[in-house]
């Protein structure tokens, strides 16, 4: 099983080297620890060439979402090795050598500084009911905090290398550009206004930067709120993937004693259903679990579907885990409303046409036994559902119809 | 107040026996109601706008939870809760540049401090302007200078203390006849709505259509009379409207103005809509997400309009637009009305008896009033503003509501 097999940490470093057979022994093939303050070309961006088969945003909702039992983290932390730091170097069981490695292992940010914005970052990221775009909101606002700056222009070229810089850490993270480049449009914006002292235009930046921190978890509160009507007595709920925003508001209406059913899709290969339905069975919910292909069998009997969204693009379409679409395409087809719960900092200014106007977020897939050599494995981890199949968005702005959304994005941009 | 307090409960009373029928009457009727609450309101020294909003959030309460179903009178309230609010802005907005920069920190209704020296009038007023739109993106950080800024020194303060009184009271007086004379504008567009609308209806029906309708409504006939007056020839069908039978009385009126009309009943409505160009209906409500609450049957009509590619067209009078999104509208937002309408007591009395079979009769009867049309079913909403997409309803509420008073509730600290 995927899970329980160090074949996830071994899969990652094979890719670096070349590709060889599954089941490897760590020892013998471990690459020599990658010495630390040295250039080692790939930890100067901690996320490696882009062939690297893993997104980081996936590696990061596996740590914090991923069935971890405790013969896994032994072999995790054997597969590391000690003292050697895997590029994004974060695993769940040695938060202490993983503080040295990201210290040791990122260089990013500009070479040489005691401080880095990729530090900063992870520290946040760490936090598992921290969203990304938030943790760089805040890693953002550290930057400010410990600028050298005098004047607004040269903390605003500061500000986009930062920026750039986390927005590199991951190139498929749509939530994380789009809070980095909300931030950067409210710099822009705040150096239109007439402050003459630039130390408070400077503490006035900081304070939002931390304000962000609180919406997100206030955002999240809101949504729950907002979706709490449309969940009614006896309802069936399908959700897929795991979204914290979306067990915030089950939770919610759990709380206020609603009756109400859970279907919760498997989520291969992530495994989001297992945590989703085990969160949800300690709430005393009723849950069923359902693989993937069973949706559209029990369609029938879902009041409603429930998904949360990694972004939300300008045509107020979503970017999800991969199924989305079929769901909503599904649903849509039985006339079943589908609900999405996203915080606004979600919005991107992405059009995509089609399924591969995306960039790509690669993730490997563990069918249990080796695959021939000439089998492809379609190995994406997201799609693109359209905002035809979309019928409300929860956001903290409120509840909004996909057209909204491109409304939004225009008046924010203009 | 004992003179008021009696006429809102005769309002509530009517309202719970549902005396008052429609939504234009109710509304006007709530709009009169709540300008004769502001016009006795006594206003405070301070904080007049929020005791105006208090007051009429605590009378709309009343009125809301007495008829639930006629959303016209809650979204007549909400109207005059974001008057009170827009008037009391622009009103401090303009006292704000008149006092120059040294007006005290009695504002905090809006939580404005105005003690930043540099920030100009414009942009603060500017920023206080977005506080009052719907949250947006660009809001989202957006926060009003606050103690971060070094506050004023107290000296000037004191001077702007004996200034600003009698500027309160000038302006308590004003912001009171500027919300009454907002609520007269109010009535007035809700009175001439009809003809607002009809102007529109040469752009639409043009030279030799067919076009149905269905049941009666006033707007309907006002705007197929404005075309026939404007020398359009066409015809109508017209569907009965089982079982009030309106349809009838609508075939008269328009056969009395010169239209070629022809009767026919609801379940025909499927058999004549391919002969037909156009329908236009009426509605009791428009909902948020751009859905429409409408007589029972113009669901079917819908549905039969979208088979057959027929353009779908609802004209209703803004005060008919609710900012409220439809949750399970079949069961909420309905009506059931007396089963009489349907079967004669005379003939079925001994099935519908009581007595009989244990107390619980084997025939029942079900006189639901209203049905919910779903966004994706119409064409084209036709107001008093002009024609619209469903999608851009959001638009229209944005513009006529503020998101505060979504809950029409009364905050017991304000």
């Amino acid at each position: 099983m995927w899970l329980r097999s160090a074949s996830f940490v071994l899969d990652k470093r094979l890719q670096q080297q070349e590709p060889s057979s599954f089941f490897h022994d760590p020892r013998d093939s471990a690459q020599p620890p990658p010495p630390s303050p040295s250039v080692d070309p790939m930890d100067q961006n901690p996320d490696p060439n882009p062939n690297h088969g893993i997104s980081a945003y996936y590696q990061t909702r596996a740590e914090h979402h991923a069935v971890v039992s405790s013969d896994w983290l032994a072999q995790a932390q054997a597969a590391i090795g000690r003292g050697a730091a895997p590029p994004s170097g974060c695993w769940p069981s040695a938060a202490a050598s993983s503080a040295v490695a990201a210290r040791t292992g990122s260089v990013g940010g500009g070479g040489g500084k005691p401080f880095s914005v990729i530090d900063e970052f992870n520290y946040w990221r760490k936090k598992p009911d921290l969203a990304e775009a938030v943790a760089a909101i805040m890693a953002l606002a550290a930057v400010i905090r410990s600028s050298e700056a005098t004047t607004m222009m040269e903390l605003e070229i500061e500000l986009k290398k930062a920026s750039d810089t986390l927005k590199s850490w991951d190139t498929t993270s749509i939530s994380l550009s789009a809070g980095c480049d909300l931030f950067m449009r409210y710099v822009t914006r705040t150096s239109a206004l007439e402050y003459e002292d630039f130390d408070a235009a400077k503490l006035r930046l900081i304070e939002r930067g931390e304000k962000f921190g609180e919406i997100s978890l206030k955002a999240r509160r809101t949504i729950a709120m907002l979706g709490q009507d449309f969940i009614f007595d006896s309802c069936t709920i399908l959700v897929h993937g795991f979204s914290r925003v979306v067990f915030e508001v089950l939770k919610l209406a759990a709380s206020n004693r609603k009756l109400f059913r859970v279907l919760c899709t498997e989520g291969r290969p992530d495994r989001t259903g297992l945590r989703f339905s085990n969160e949800l069975a300690a709430l005393g919910v009723p849950v069923k679990l359902l693989i993937d292909s069973a949706v559209a069998y029990s369609m029938d009997e879902v009041d409603m579907v429930f998904v949360g969204a990694d972004g939300v693009v300008e045509s107020g379409g979503i970017i999800n885990m991969m199924g989305t679409y079929q769901i909503a395409l599904v649903a849509h087809s039985m006339n079943k409303p589908v609900y999405v719960a996203a915080e606004s900092y979600k919005f991107a200014r992405l059009y995509p046409l089609d399924q591969k106007d995306l960039a790509p977020a690669l993730r490997p897939i563990d069918f249990g036994v080796p695959i021939p050599s000439g089998v492809e494995v379609e190995t994406s981890a997201r799609d693109y559902t359209p905002p035809q199949y979309l019928t409300l968005l929860f956001t903290d702005l409120g509840v909004l119809t996909p057209s909204v959304v491109s409304d939004e994005l225009i008046q924010l941009y203009l | 107040m004992p003179d008021v307090q009696a006429l809102v409960n005769d309002f509530v009373l009517k309202l719970k026996r549902r005396k008052i029928e429609g939504s234009h009457a109710s509304a006007r009727h709530t709009a009169e109601l709540l300008r004769s609450v502001i016009s006795q309101q006594r206003m405070p020294h301070t904080n007049q706008a929020g005791a105006l909003i208090d007051a009429v959030k605590a009378v709309g309460e009343q009125l809301i939870a007495a008829n639930p179903v006629e959303l016209a009178v809650g979204n007549i309230v909400r109207r005059v809760l974001h008057i009170i609010r827009e008037e009391d802005l622009s009103s401090t907005a303009t006292a704000i540049e008149g006092l120059g920069l040294s007006a005290g920190s009695d504002d905090d209704d809006e939580g404005q401090h105005v003690d930043h020296p540099a920030l100009s009038a414009a942009a603060l007023a500017a920023a206080a302007r977005s506080t009052l739109r719907a949250p947006s993106l660009q809001t989202l950080l957006e926060d009003i200078p606050r103690s971060a800024v070094t506050p004023q020194p107290p000296s000037s303060g004191g001077d702007s203390e004996g200034k600003s009184k009698s500027d309160k009271n000038l302006r308590s007086r004003k912001l009171k006849h500027d919300v009454i004379e907002a609520i007269n504008e109010l009535i007035q567009d809700i009175d001439t709505c009809h003809e607002q609308v009809s102007e529109q209806a040469v752009e639409h029906i043009h030279q030799n259509e067919v076009i149905l309708t269905f049941g009666r409504s006033r707007t309907v006939k006002e705007f197929l009379c404005a075309a026939k007056e404007k020398n359009r020839s066409f015809r109508v069908f017209v569907a009965e409207g089982a079982p009030r039978y309106q349809g009838h009385v609508l075939a008269k009126e328009l056969v009395g103005k010169g239209i070629q009309t022809t009767v026919i009943t609801d379940s025909a409505v499927f058999a004549m809509i391919s002969r037909v160009n156009m329908v236009i209906v009426g509605a009791h409500a428009i909902m948020a997400n751009g859905g429409v609450i409408a007589p029972v049957g113009i669901n079917m009509v819908a549905l039969a309009a979208q088979r057959h590619a027929v353009p779908f067209v609802v004209v209703a009078g803004s005060h008919k637009l609710c900012p409220l999104y439809p949750h399970n509208p079949e069961v909420l937002l309905n009506d059931l009305k007396s089963p009489s309408d349907l079967l004669d007591f005379g003939e079925f009395s001994d099935c519908m008896d009581f007595g009989s079979h244990g107390g619980s009769p084997l025939l029942h009867v079900v006189n639901p009033a209203f049905d919910y049309v779903p966004p994706k079913l119409v064409s084209l909403f036709i107001t008093d503003t002009g024609g619209h997409n469903p999608s851009y309803v959001y638009r229209l509420i944005a513009d006529y509501y503020s998101a505060d008073d979504l809950v029409v509730k009364r905050r017991s600290t304000s």
